[in-house]
């Protein structure tokens, strides 16, 4: 049976239409199966060839006993894709979100694949599938129950129509049916065309425009759903990825070299009397060393590490020369760029006023709690098991099976909850992954790799360090009329295997280059030229080829962009002696975000002023207080950030006392849920904003532990508030990723509201604040 | 070499193959098959590892299983007997410690690596201190020895929630 042609969807489209085929009927249950038409079968069927399920996973079963299962490739990354998936299609199916199980990342469950770095592409996937399907049921049910479609109504599952009623589990039951649904994409493959080393990262796409329920409608989305993980992880029920123990594994723990560029002259040796089952195994650079047993492993190890002979390397610039590294660079010409050249240049140098700064930062770290861990299962006959924490299970699959040289049909990625890691495998690369996959190759039993935190915070890639410049031009009105700027950094998509590079084996090849990330707030500045320039990872030239490997974290991108856009336009709310928020709604008209501003000022009980405070030193005459204010516009939602701080001189310490986070991400879709990513994307920021940095010597990194790579703590937590708007006419916008953003400039914008210093660096350690404040003390 | 050891975990003795300078996570998790504490830094940085020892929170990850013969060990997954034996009542497959209540009904886990741990700490704290102020909850989780629990998540702010409720819950 054909689903009538939506009237959204072009004749064009036609071939893409969803087909419902009953495939036979049973004996007992029942199930309708939601599949995919790929482009390649729909060539098929112009050929007469008959439509037939495929045999890949499905998106969506309604079963005969009432259970939905959902399929996505995406995954839960901490922040409620496990709760909000479910609320999208049970808000289209009009059933209960409890009656969906929903199955995540299995590359052999899941149909469509796609990185979790977003909710929104994913949901937007199965926002569509639920249409169709709730369509696709509508017809069955209209043909029972003889009512025109138009005439029936749904409820919990239930159709009504001409005074009768029929259950989804009814409509299925006794039947095999098979909904194909159109979809566009390729799946993940490496791809040295890619600017990532690997194409089909985004997944399937499901086509066409179903009609969705009107979201003035709804009833799951915009509560408070619970989410469904929760509970299992809080009763110790949850299967982590350090949780896999499968029969035969071994456990291993890496010796890695010395430098991010050493090579291996000879591995160390075992005792057997004191190491009976460890063994140490060696493929070019990657050494390892396995045991039954865990701890035996640890040790041996450490053992083996102390005993390992490796070349030096010195190919790094050292953390504190990075800023110069990069000015000394020989940049060509930028990787992306907007704007006018000639108009933004006639604008500056008609401006009243310019204002110049360089803002920079260094190196951060996705840094999750738990170390990378994997467990990898190469068979006898050729199939391969991993079970990963990876964003992007089919890169994966792709990248794995690249490594081991066997065709992507022979690797199953099996997902499974594990720490939050903020985008560091959106990719498909990094981990331990690889390195289980190797050594379960070279042992033939199945490998579970632990890297230590040491080895997490040295050898997984890092969020580069960059710098920019940037310059405004302001004219008599105190008005904006250009802004110029160019941002420098080495490249963010470097997802090779680092497993694969030690052991010389083959992995992704990605290309330098960065992107503009700036989402653009100031439509009511009229001229802007912006250039983003994107270098090489440093130290990629060294021997074993790994150097300081970089790679996107959360916010990636417009995290560091908006920090210096921002930044710059608050040293021009207090060039101009204008309040930082009148400042900024003066160069907008986007009602959207001039709403979101006001109310996440009134939260924060702003009173308008310029910066800086005329009131900073309090009485006692140690402390210096301030507030500052920054926004974005990110995915289609708009963001507010106010940061009240005191700082210390005579510590150098900064302390973040309140902070008042204003989102607007379109129909908000569980509020509680996104005020928990608001909250904990705070602290998160806040911690980026006074205390990360990565350190690295002329090899190494350094900050290997975490009392040399600090994050915040609960005691540095400020008072926080939330400012949540929903709308029923935008759409949805992304709203867990982006609360981390709003943070540093805010915080460096009150710092100057303090101190009357403007900060053109991130972290606001004690050390830097110290330099600053001697500094200004100097000049004055 | 390996010692045969006796431990008392969450109210069971058990007999365990274990050379005696094991780190009690790697016996816990590898041995008992308990998944509640985690490898989180290895060196007592985190508190992911963290579990009860007697009443007080250590770090397993740097505990010596041999130490902790004659004591009683709770995890994440002993806390319901734990708070079922205070109240003198029975534990079936149902009961929650309230800290555990708290934070199912205060969503407090994001991606919940380091949740076990601070549910330890609550555990401990409110058994010191059935109504600890904000600041002395920030206190538990930052200043005690050996580390601040760390979350990267940023869960911090619902973990006061939640220790809050909990302690609201086990006046009741």
């Amino acid at each position: 049976m054909n689903i009538t042609l939506p009237s959204s969807i072009p004749p064009s489209s036609r071939t893409l239409l969803p087909r419902l085929t009953r495939r036979a009927f049973l004996q007992t249950g029942g199930v309708l199966v939601v599949s995919l038409a790929t482009p390649r079968l729909r060539a098929q069927a112009s050929h007469a060839a008959p439509s037939r399920p495929i045999s890949i996973a499905s998106w969506l079963e309604l079963r005969g006993d009432g259970t939905i299962i959902v399929r996505t490739g995406r995954t839960e990354i901490g922040t409620g894709m496990s709760g909000f998936y479910p609320q999208v299609i049970a808000e289209e199916l009009c059933v209960r979100p409890e009656m969906i199980k929903l199955i995540m990342g299995d590359t052999d469950c899941t149909p469509d694949g796609g990185y979790s770095a977003g909710f929104l592409t994913g949901a937007d996937n199965l926002r569509k599938v639920g249409a169709y399907t709730y369509q696709a049921l509508l017809r069955l049910a209209s043909k029972k129950l003889r009512t025109p479609v138009e005439l029936l109504t749904v409820e919990n599952g239930v159709v009504s129509g001409n005074g009768r009623k029929i259950s989804y589990t009814d409509l299925v039951r006794n039947q095999r049916l098979d909904l194909t649904i159109p979809v566009s994409g390729e799946p993940a493959s490496v791809d040295p065309k890619s600017w990532n080393g690997i194409s089909g990262l985004d997944g399937l796409v499901v086509l066409g425009n179903p009609p969705t329920r009107p979201m003035r409608k709804y009833k799951v989305i915009g509560t408070s759903n619970p989410m469904p993980g929760i509970s299992d992880k809080v009763t110790g029920r949850t299967q982590w990825t350090c949780d896999v123990a499968l029969p035969n594994m071994l456990h291993a723990r890496m010796v890695r070299p010395p430098t991010l560029g050493s090579t291996l002259i000879s591995s160390g040796r075992l005792d057997k009397t004191m190491y009976p089952n460890a063994q140490v195994i060696v493929k070019k650079n990657l050494v390892a060393v396995v045991s039954p047993n865990e701890w035996e492993a640890v040790t041996a190890s450490q053992v083996v590490a102390v005993d390992t002979k490796w070349t030096g390397w010195t190919g790094l610039p050292a953390s504190d020369k990075l800023t110069e590294t990069l000015r000394n660079y020989e940049w060509t010409s930028p990787s992306e760029s907007k704007g006018s050249i000639e108009e933004t240049a006639a604008a500056l140098g008609n401006s009243a006023k310019q204002i110049s700064a360089a803002y920079e930062q260094p190196f951060v770290k996705h840094a999750p709690i738990g170390p990378f861990v994997a467990v990898a299962d190469v068979r006898a006959d050729g199939s391969v098991t991993v079970w990963s924490h990876s964003a992007n299970s089919q890169g994966l699959r792709a990248q794995i099976a690249n490594t081991l040289s066997t065709s992507v049909d022979k690797v199953v990625v099996r997902w499974l909850d594990h720490a939050g890691q903020f985008g560091r495998t959106t990719f498909g690369g990094d981990g331990a992954e690889g390195d289980a996959a190797l050594l379960s190759q070279i042992t033939g039993k199945p490998v579970r790799v632990q890297w230590t935190l040491q080895d997490d915070l040295a050898w997984s890639a890092s969020s580069p360090g960059w710098v920019e410049d940037i310059t405004c031009g302001i004219d008599a009105n105190s008005h904006i009329t250009a802004i110029k700027s160019a941002f420098y950094s080495p490249q963010s998509n470097d997802a090779r295997i680092v497993g694969a590079v030690l052991a010389g084996v083959p992995t992704s090849q990605p290309k330098p280059g960065y992107w503009i990330a700036t989402e653009w707030p100031y439509d009511r500045i009229a001229h802007r030229r912006e250039e983003v320039y994107g270098m090489p990872n440093l130290g990629i030239g060294s021997p074993s080829g790994i150097g300081m490997r970089g790679l996107i974290m959360r916010t990636p991108g417009q995290r560091q962009q908006n920090f210096a856009l921002e930044s710059l336009l608050n040293e021009a709310a207090a060039a101009t002696a204008i309040d930082p928020i009148a400042f900024r709604l003066a160069h907008t008209s986007d009602q959207r975000l001039i709403e979101l501003v006001q109310a996440t000022a009134k939260a924060a009980d702003w009173e308008p002023r310029p910066s800086p405070n005329p009131h900073a030193r309090s009485a006692d005459d140690n402390q210096l207080h301030g507030r500052g204010m920054c926004l974005m516009v990110r995915q289609n939602s708009c963001w507010a950030g106010i940061a009240e701080i005191i700082v210390t001189p005579s510590t150098g310490v900064i302390q973040v006392t309140k902070f008042a986070i204003g989102a607007d991400p379109g129909k908000i879709i569980n509020p509680r849920q996104l005020e928990r990513c608001m909250l904990s994307g705070v602290v998160m920021g806040i911690s980026e904003a006074l205390k990360e940095e990565v350190t690295f010597d002329t090899g190494k990194i350094t900050s290997t532990l975490w009392t040399s790579y600090k994050i915040l703590t609960m005691a540095e937590m400020p008072e926080i508030k939330i400012v949540q708007i929903s709308r029923e006419d935008k759409g949805y916008g992304g709203g867990s990723e982006a609360a981390n953003a709003v943070c540093p400039p805010a915080i460096a914008a009150a710092f100057h509201d303090a101190t009357g210093i403007h900060p053109r660096r991130i972290p606001l350690t004690p050390a830097y604040v110290t330099r600053l404040l001697q500094a200004a003390r100097t000049v004055s | 070499m390996a010692d045969q050891l006796t431990l008392n975990v969450n109210g069971r003795d058990c007999v365990v193959t274990a050379a005696a300078e094991t780190p009690l996570l790697y016996v816990l998790r590898n041995e008992l098959k308990l998944s509640g504490p985690r490898y989180g830094c290895g060196v007592a940085q985190c508190g992911a590892c963290a579990v009860l020892v007697d009443g007080a929170e250590v770090r397993s990850c740097i505990t010596p299983v041999a130490s902790t013969t004659g004591k009683k060990v709770t995890t994440l997954e002993g806390l319901p007997s734990l708070w079922a034996q205070s109240k003198g009542i029975a534990a079936d497959a149902g009961t929650l410690h309230p800290v555990q209540q708290a934070w199912i009904d205060e969503q407090v886990p994001q991606c919940g690596y380091c949740q076990s741990g601070m549910m330890i700490v609550a555990a401990e704290l409110l058994a010191t201190n059935p109504t600890p102020s904000v600041a002395q909850i920030k206190d538990a989780y930052t200043n005690k020895p050996p580390s601040p629990h760390l979350c990267r998540c940023g869960t911090y702010a619902a973990i006061i929630v939640a220790v809050q409720r909990a302690s609201f819950a086990m006046k009741a």
